[in-house]
């Protein structure tokens, strides 16, 4: 079969903060026939949510400025991260259906000898395997099938919102992770708060905590044995901000998050160790003892 | 008669359109205008959820009114937006409040009202093209990991295309005046 060729936007937070999802990742796209392209001179996407809300216009510079490099490189680009995902995606809807933006932002490009031309998509990397790879063959690379581990999803919100843009999937009912789960053959479980954001944007010292603890008392509550998401910034909130409200209040959460490729590399075979899964801080023991891994 | 007036429904209302202006110029920020107030992006909003005084349909009632004075204040509420772009999804008049408030923030910062919490991120990424800091130990980390080293990035590319706007080829020079009006 000919490989599905794709240029990795591996973004910021996962490189530098989570090398162990960038480890899942390409450990398990070569078994699904993709082949990743790796490019030199990626900026960060840049940050949807603070580079956004200093200079909008600058901000779809830079994206526009990353989408140009991959469209010089000839192939789409596929993100790890929704954040990456939202300012790519936004960035390639506004300068596609906005000539004057277009060309203000190409002045601007023109100085590097770049330009936008609008020639590529930009997909998250579980809608790569739903759209080029396919969900069967993702269930057939399959080896340890993940049976009885119930996974608490958390879609998180740029992967799906604005869905007029993101063209992703129903916010209010979406499918894709839930596929994608059961193609590894372990429960998705879907829990009272599993639309609520993971509040990492709000500017302020309470509203963070109050909406992780929100979902992690959801997550608790329906017994999962993990968490899995596919965003690196909801992972903050519900690694770094768990074990910050352990420590400032009495909840004791013991509720391990994992990025989605650490538990299909698990389900390819591959050890906990080889996905990074040991580096994690709040480790998913049980679903580990589930599958005797 | 005083009592009369005193009773009547009809309130006035002044709106500073000289400031309403120089939000509705500023990209995302001029579909506020479509706004009819029906409140449909406060029951999905999860910031109003835990702080109810965070109200998005308040905040573009606000911004019709031209009251920037309030929202670009330091310590506004626009700060505690999630950015979950519910009332995006939910507005049945494609007002995109989270834009709304996008474009305000961007207000903030020519203003210099925005907190300081605003900041790390974007110098980071001005200074270094990323939004984490890279320490010294990650190179290795990566290293003993199989993974590739950090592709480098031209800054030199990227001040240049960040250094200021130039005016639009055959433009006469820079006409601003929006900005200048108010």
């Amino acid at each position: 079969m000919k490989p599905i060729k794709a240029i990795f936007f591996p973004g910021c937070l996962i490189p530098i903060k989570y090398p162990q999802m960038e480890v899942a990742i390409r450990r398990t796209l070569p078994n699904l026939g993709v082949e990743i392209i790796d490019l030199e001179g990626f900026s960060c996407c840049p940050d949807p949510i603070y580079f956004q809300a200093a200079d909008k216009i600058a901000w779809l510079t830079l994206a526009a400025r990353n989408l140009a490099l991959a469209e010089e490189a000839g192939h789409d680009i596929f993100t790890v991260c929704s954040g990456c995902t939202g300012t790519l995606s936004e960035a390639n809807h506004l300068l596609r259906n906005d000539e004057q933006l277009r060309e203000r932002v190409n002045r601007r490009l023109a100085r590097v000898g770049r330009k936008y031309q609008g020639s590529i998509a930009v997909r998250h990397i579980v809608v790569l395997l739903r759209e080029k790879v396919g969900i069967d063959r993702v269930r057939e690379s399959v080896t340890r099938p993940l049976t009885g581990v119930r996974v608490a999803l958390h879609y998180g919100c740029h992967l799906l919102k604005p869905s007029s843009i993101m063209q992703v999937d129903d916010p209010d009912d979406p499918q894709i992770l839930h596929q994608l789960i059961e193609a590894i053959g372990a429960e998705p479980v879907t829990h009272d708060e599993r639309f609520l954001c993971c509040g990492k944007a709000c500017i302020d010292p309470d509203l963070p905590l109050d909406m992780t603890a929100s979902v992690l008392r959801s997550v608790r509550k329906s017994g999962a044995d993990c968490m899995g998401m596919i965003c690196p910034t909801c992972f903050s909130s519900f690694d770094t901000g768990q074990l910050l409200l352990n420590r400032k209040t009495k909840e004791h959460f013991e509720v391990p998050p994992v990025y989605f490729f650490q538990l299909l590399g698990l389900a390819q075979g591959f050890s906990a160790d080889e996905v990074g899964l040991t580096r994690h801080r709040i480790k998913p023991t049980a679903v580990l003892e589930k599958i005797k891994a | 008669m005083e009592a009369e007036q005193a009773a009547s429904p009809h309130k006035r209302i002044r709106i500073d359109f000289a400031q309403r202006r120089r939000l509705l110029a500023v990209l995302g920020g001029n579909h506020v205008n479509y706004c009819y107030q029906c409140g449909a992006c406060v029951g999905d909003c999860p910031t109003t959820r835990f702080f109810p005084s965070f109200n998005p349909r308040e905040i573009m009632l606000t911004a019709l009114l031209g009251d920037l004075g309030t929202l670009l204040a330091p310590g506004s509420v626009i700060w505690k937006c999630s950015n979950c772009y519910n009332c995006y999804e939910r507005c049945p008049q494609d007002v995109r409040p989270v834009e709304v408030i996008i474009a305000l923030k961007n207000l903030a910062r020519e203003e210099g009202t925005h907190p300081e919490e605003a900041q790390t991120i974007y110098e980071t990424i001005l200074k270094t093209g990323r939004s984490a800091p890279v320490i010294a130990s990650l190179k290795r980390k990566r290293e003993s990991m199989g993974l590739p080293p950090l592709p480098a990035i031209d800054m030199g590319e990227l001040r240049a295309v960040l250094a200021p706007e130039d005016p639009p080829p055959g433009d006469s020079p820079p006409s601003s005046t929006a900005e200048s009006e108010s």
